[in-house]
């Protein structure tokens, strides 16, 4: 992305700070790649050291280490059933990687990992295809049931058959979509509003007020996008186990 | 000494925790009823990408047939079309489970009925 420093794309721009390369692949370490290993790290430090020294009756951060816990506990079960708890340290941990990434790249010089589109599909596909397997291997072939409506003639099957397919594959892209678009629209935002402070002058005080609104709006929207995000994995969980 | 003191109130915390239990989940039930809480415009907005994001897997599956058996446009034609339908089944769906077509579409909708039979221990 060619943008200048002004410009409020600026921020998703990704640069190498480690430049390694492998044959003609570019692996780099880039500030992405940083802060997701920054972010991998305060969720790990943030369970291991709230739960350190558990008590029954839990201090503040063992508190909220096991709100988060029974938080997600409760949407797998309430959305997947008791089969779909078995995947429940798969929800946890996409949920608390989404919402520290969410959370940590609204910090000033930080970056937003899950602004990056490659990111979330990565996410996204991740479950697409975890889901495919769990339905395939509990249901074998049986799993092509779900692509027609139950009911219908058979003589609709040719035009419903690659509805339902397409409505299928439809899944990752708009996981992905949503969070990514979220996302970067809020920190697009923020920059824009950003930008009005200068050229204001005595009056950029307005555009500094409206962004510490939008501040506490963007911590809502990433606690919601990683909500959504994991109740949809949920979802699609259950599609898998119980097809109709 | 202090056993009988003891006890009790280690009971009356048990019965207490039974019914804040029993609360939540009575709680967790009737919220589970109305799909995903979230505002209006969060809502829209899912729904919208519900709706884009099937129109452009059709458009790449018909893009991809053309580029194959090279028949365009009508590989483009056709998964445009389809693509857009599933658009709008998922468009469909996703307002069906969220319980904001009112008490009639609520039932019908498979992860409930799932649910209502398979979860619950």
């Amino acid at each position: 992305m060619a943008a200048n420093k002004t410009s409020p794309l600026e921020q998703f721009t990704i640069h190498r700070i480690v430049p390694i390369h492998i044959g003609r692949l570019d692996a780099s370490f880039t500030n992405s790649a940083l802060l997701m290993c920054i972010v991998v790290g305060l969720v790990v430090a943030f369970m291991a050291l709230s739960m350190r020294g558990a008590r029954l009756v839990p201090s503040r951060w063992q508190s909220m280490a096991e709100l988060s816990y029974e938080f997600i506990a409760n949407m797998v079960r309430d959305n997947a059933g008791a089969a779909g708890a078995r995947y429940f340290p798969f929800v946890f941990t996409l949920f608390m990687f989404i919402l520290f990434s969410n959370l940590v790249g609204l910090f000033p010089f930080s970056y937003t990992v899950t602004s990056q589109f490659i990111v979330t599909a990565g996410l996204a596909v991740t479950v697409f295809i975890g889901v495919t397997i769990i339905a395939f291997a509990r249901h074998g072939f049986h799993f092509f049931t779900f692509f027609f409506p139950e009911g219908a003639p058979v003589i609709m099957a040719p035009l419903l058959v690659p509805i339902e397919i397409i409505s299928y594959l439809s899944r990752p892209f708009s996981l992905a979509i949503r969070l990514f678009a979220n996302m970067m629209a809020g920190h697009i935002m923020l920059a824009v509003f950003a930008g009005f402070v200068v050229s204001l002058g005595l009056f950029g005080v307005l555009p500094i007020l409206f962004d510490s609104v939008l501040i506490g709006f963007e911590v809502f929207i990433g606690i919601l996008q990683a909500y959504v995000f994991a109740i949809l994995a949920c979802l699609y969980l259950n599609d898998a186990l119980y097809m109709h | 000494m202090s056993e009988p003191g003891g006890a009790d109130p280690l009971r009356d915390l048990g019965e207490r925790l039974d019914r804040a239990r029993r609360a939540q989940q009575v709680g967790g039930e009737s919220e589970r009823d109305q799909g995903l809480p979230q505002g209006g415009l969060a809502f829209a907005l899912r729904v919208g990408v519900e709706l884009v994001a099937a129109l452009a897997v059709g458009l790449a599956i018909g893009w991809g047939v053309d580029r194959w058996l090279g028949t365009r446009p009508w590989g483009l034609v056709v998964f445009f079309f389809l693509g857009a339908a599933a658009g709008m089944l998922n468009v469909y769906r996703a307002v069906q489970s969220s319980g904001m077509m009112g008490a009639g579409g609520e039932t019908a909708h498979k992860p409930h009925g799932d649910r209502t039979n398979e979860d619950e221990d």
